[in-house]
Order: C-alpha cells, then structure tokens, then sequence
C-alpha cells in the first residue's frame, strides 16, 4: 500500500507500478502457457482458471469447505488470543517466572507448529477440531510472548496509582493491566493471526476431509490443476482480506 | 476535612543488586498540624522519595510508624492522597476520565462522578480540557490532571513529590500560584517534596531540611508570610531572606550530595 507521508508524485508512481505488477505476472503467466515449453497440466491459461474459478463459486461446494476453514480459523485464533492473553500476563505480572518461561516460549515460537500435527491428530481425529487445535497452538506463542513482554513494560507509577487507591486485583487487571497491554496484544494478534492461517492450511493440506486446503490438494491430486488455482486464488483473497481486517483494528486501537 | 499527620522514627536501608546497603533514610521524625502546608527540601537521593513512599504505604519502613490523626497505619489508607514524582496520568483515558478514576473505582455511579470529576478539573484550572488525551497536554497541564485526580479522591492528606519537578521554572511558579488557590480553598493538609527552595517557601507555612544520605529532618522553619499569596511574593526582602536561610542549611548537604555523586 501507498504510504500517506510520501509526496504524491512518488506516491503516483507507487501506485502505478502497483497496479501494473499484477498486469504484468497475468501477462507472463498467459505467455508461458500458450509456449508449451511447460506442460498444459501444470501451467493451465488464465481462461481456463478463471472458468474454473467460475464454477468454483457457483458450486455449494465451496461454500461448505469456505466455512469450514473460516470457522477453524475463527475457533482457533479465539482459542490462541484467551489462553495468550491470559497466559502472557500471569508470566509477565511476575518477573522471576517470566525469565525462567521465556526461553521455552521462544524457541517453541520459531518451531513450525507442523511437527504436533500427528500428536493433535491422535487427540482430536481428523475432523476441523485438530485443526482448530494446531492453529491455537501456531497463534498462541506470538501472543503470549508480547502479551508477556508487554506486561513486563507496565509503567510501575500507574500500578502505583492503582496499589494508593487500594484497587482490587480484578480493578487492577482490567482498569490498569489491560488498557496498558492494548498495544503489544493487538501486536501479537497481527502476528498470531499469520501463524494461525498457515497452521490450519497445512493442517487442511496433509490430512482432512474438509476446508479450503483440502480441496486444493484433492483437485491437485485429481488432476484437476485450473480449480487448483483457482482454489489458492480464493485462499489468497480470504487471507488478504483478514490481514485487512486486522490492520485496520490495530491502527483503530493500537496508538502506539 | 483534614487531618494530623506524624512520622516516628522512621527509617529505611535498601539493598542494591550488587549486595551493598544504602540507608536511605536514618530514623526521622516530622509531625504536620491539620490544614498546614509543609514542605520538605533536600538534596537528590537524600530518601525523599523513600519517606514519601512510607508514608503513603507503598514500601514498610525498617522501623518506626506514620500515625494518621493519632491512629498508626500501614499500607495504603484511603486518608492520604499521593501524586508521584513520575508523569502518572493514564494515557487512554480523558483528562475528565483521569480525575474520576478514584470515584470509578469505588463504585460512584458514572453522572454522579463525572460532576465532581468537573468540579476538580474547573479547580485545577482545565475547564475546556476535560476531552482532551494526556498526550494533547503540555507537561504542566498533565501534571495538574494527576494532582486534579488525587484531589477528586478528597483524601484528608495530601502528599505529593516532587510534582513540578520537570517542569521550567515559569510553569513552575505559576502552577505554585495555582496550588496556593487551591490550598487557600481546601485548607487541606499538605506535604509537599521539593528540591527546589523558591518553590519551598512560595507555598509552605513550614519548610522542613532534610540532610544528605541517610537522610534524616535537619530542622523546621516557620514562613511566616501572609496568606493569600502569589509569586509576585518572591520580589520581596523577607522572602529572600527565607530563601537564605534554606539555602544555608541545604548548602553542606547539597555539597556532600555532590561529592557522593562525584566519588561514585
Ligand atoms: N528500591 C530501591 N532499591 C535500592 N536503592 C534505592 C531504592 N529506592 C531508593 N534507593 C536509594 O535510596 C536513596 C534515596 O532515594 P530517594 O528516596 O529516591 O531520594 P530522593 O527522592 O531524595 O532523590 C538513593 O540513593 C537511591 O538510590
Ligand atoms: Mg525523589
């Protein structure tokens, strides 16, 4: 996207190669299947993604595994940002543990969270749950680790506001820990939410039987290549779309 | 509705991260009468902040007791009132939201509270401001807002350290003319932490000298200036013979403050 602060001409030309960057891969991708230097199954022409794409979203089909991903991705990032929020602030209200805990928690952070599709498999079967599992598990860490570190950074004075009015620990929680915690948990969200996505897709994609990365993979390993694309076409767009959800919420909240 | 406030044999030593001990404060005693302003002057790191922290029950003292109109407490009471040193206004509420915290928090019902939030921000002098955010204000106008936010508790006592500590030295003598209204018009208690004598003997009817580390009261000087005051005040002869005499006393302390600075 075009920053605000530039000045317009350069802005003008940001936008413009914007819009012809698209134009131009469409282009490409058109003259290198219409060469035959690549095999028509694999590079299909954009006619025959785009009818494919058409029918895609006039089958109900779609719409049934299109809900099911939304809803894995919605269990699972809710599951993610209640146990992270409440995780990271009973680390980071106390020092000592938090200092013992970070280092797990970081290097689980950068692990793929992948490798614990069979052990999610083997609690919660095959279905949407493991799925919604394996997310939670992908958005958790972001969350809790700056949640945690956010917790950590509270400004002592306003606790002390807090401890001389002799609030109680729930008014110290809610009137004083969380609107402090408003920035890095909606930080950790952004960067959750992208951990989710991929969790569940690659979830969807070894082994399913419903969602949106399932039926990628069962066109691709049909044969079926143009509904292939289509079908990444419209998991791009949904992803797009959230990211733009949560951009607009943390610059609508975040004021940091 | 104000109160006494005493301070007995008060003292407190912290251990540092390297081990080593640092008596903060050796035993100090102070009393302040109902309705006075006093004030207490020192040199930095003399254990201001310490005697105000113990008195507002936010660290116990090694020994000694507060007493709160002849009753010994401990921890933080609902009598005493403190504004911090640091910048404390809550950066996501209103300057109207801020002064009503105390009355939110216990359990004022919103129309009710936002009234007498009113009240204390048209004292304070930032009518007009009440919707404004901490960060549209100017260090002095956030600094009232935390003193207007203390205030709208009507705590008996009123301590606060150091509040125009970061403040240039003109916002500094007019928020004082603004304190000695507000004072004039409470006739609350007051302590007042100050490193800054002008300040000390603008505001207060007792000004009280605290020593270098560990810190302890030197003496007590009675101001007797007429009240009403403002800071046209600071032109005159006795004023500036106040200001002498503190600075005297202050003088060998700041001096040995300096030097344990310099040696560290
Ligand atoms: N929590 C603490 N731990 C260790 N040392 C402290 C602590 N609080 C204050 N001190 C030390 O006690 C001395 C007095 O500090 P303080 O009361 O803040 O002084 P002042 O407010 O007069 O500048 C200083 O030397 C300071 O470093
Ligand atoms: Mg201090």
């Amino acid at each position: 996207m075009a920053q605000t602060g530039m000045n317009p001409r350069l802005r003008r030309q940001v936008l413009t190669l914007q819009v012809l960057t698209p134009v131009v891969l469409v282009i490409l991708w058109e003259l290198i299947a219409r060469s035959g230097l690549l095999y028509e199954g694999v590079v299909p022409t954009i006619l025959e993604v785009a009818s494919a794409f058409w029918n895609e979203v006039s089958s109900p089909e779609l719409y049934h595994h299109f809900g099911v991903t939304l809803m894995e991705l919605f269990g699972g990032f809710t599951i993610a940002t209640l146990i992270g929020v409440v995780t990271g602030i009973a680390l980071g209200s106390r020092p000592f543990v938090s200092s013992v805990a970070d280092p797990f928690l970081s290097s689980l952070a950068t692990t793929p969270k992948i490798i614990f599709l069979p052990v999610v498999m083997l609690i919660f079967g095959i279905g949407p749950e493991s799925k919604v599992a394996l997310g939670a598990l992908g958005g958790f860490f972001p969350i809790a680790l700056s949640t945690m570190s956010g917790t950590l950074n509270v400004r002592p004075v306003l606790v002390d506001v807090g401890k001389a009015l002799n609030l109680t620990r729930w008014q110290m929680l809610v009137k004083i820990y969380l609107p402090s915690l408003v920035g890095p948990i909606i930080r950790g969200m952004r960067l959750g939410l992208g951990v989710t996505i991929i969790a569940i897709l690659l979830g969807e994609i070894k082994l399913s039987n419903a969602g949106l990365g399932f039926l990628a993979i069962e066109y691709y390993n049909t044969f079926h290549i143009a509904s292939m694309y289509s079908i990444l076409i419209i998991i791009f767009l949904t992803a797009l779309s959230i990211n733009a959800v949560m951009s607009y919420i943390s610059q609508r909240f975040d004021r940091a | 509705m104000t109160a006494t406030l005493e301070v007995r044999n008060v003292s407190k030593t912290f251990e540092s991260d390297n081990g080593d001990r640092i008596q903060a404060l050796a035993p100090a005693n102070l009393g302040v009468k109902q309705g006075e302003f006093l004030s207490i002057i020192g040199p930095s790191g003399c254990g201001k902040s310490t005697l105000f922290n113990i008195i507002g029950g936010m660290i116990p003292p090694d020994s000694g007791e507060v007493i709160v109109n002849g009753v010994s407490v401990s921890g933080p009471h609902k009598d005493i009132g403190m504004v911090f040193q640091e910048e404390s206004t809550f950066p996501w509420r209103t300057v109207l939201d801020n002064v009503a915290f105390s009355l939110e928090v216990a359990g004022m019902e919103k129309k009710e509270r936002l009234e007498k939030a009113r009240h204390f921000v048209e004292l304070v002098g930032l009518t007009g401001f009440e919707h404004h955010f901490p960060h549209q204000l100017s260090g002095g106008m956030r600094q009232r807002t935390a003193i207007a936010r203390t205030l709208a508790s009507e705590p008996r006592i009123l301590l606060m350290d150091e509040p125009f500590g970061a403040l240039d030295e003109q916002t500094r003598l007019l928020l004082g003319d603004k304190l000695l209204k507000i004072c004039d018009a409470l006739k609350q208690t007051t302590m007042l932490i100050t490193h800054n004598i002008t300040e000390a003997v603008q505001l207060s009817d007792r000004v009280a000298v605290m020593s270098y580390r560990p810190g302890t009261i030197m003496r007590t000087i009675d101001i007797e200036l007429p009240r009403p005051r403002d800071s046209e005040l600071i032109s005159t002869d006795k004023f500036a013979a106040y200001v002498g005499q503190i600075w005297e006393d202050l003088r060998t302390e700041a001096d040995r403050g300096m030097k344990a600075v310099g040696e560290a």
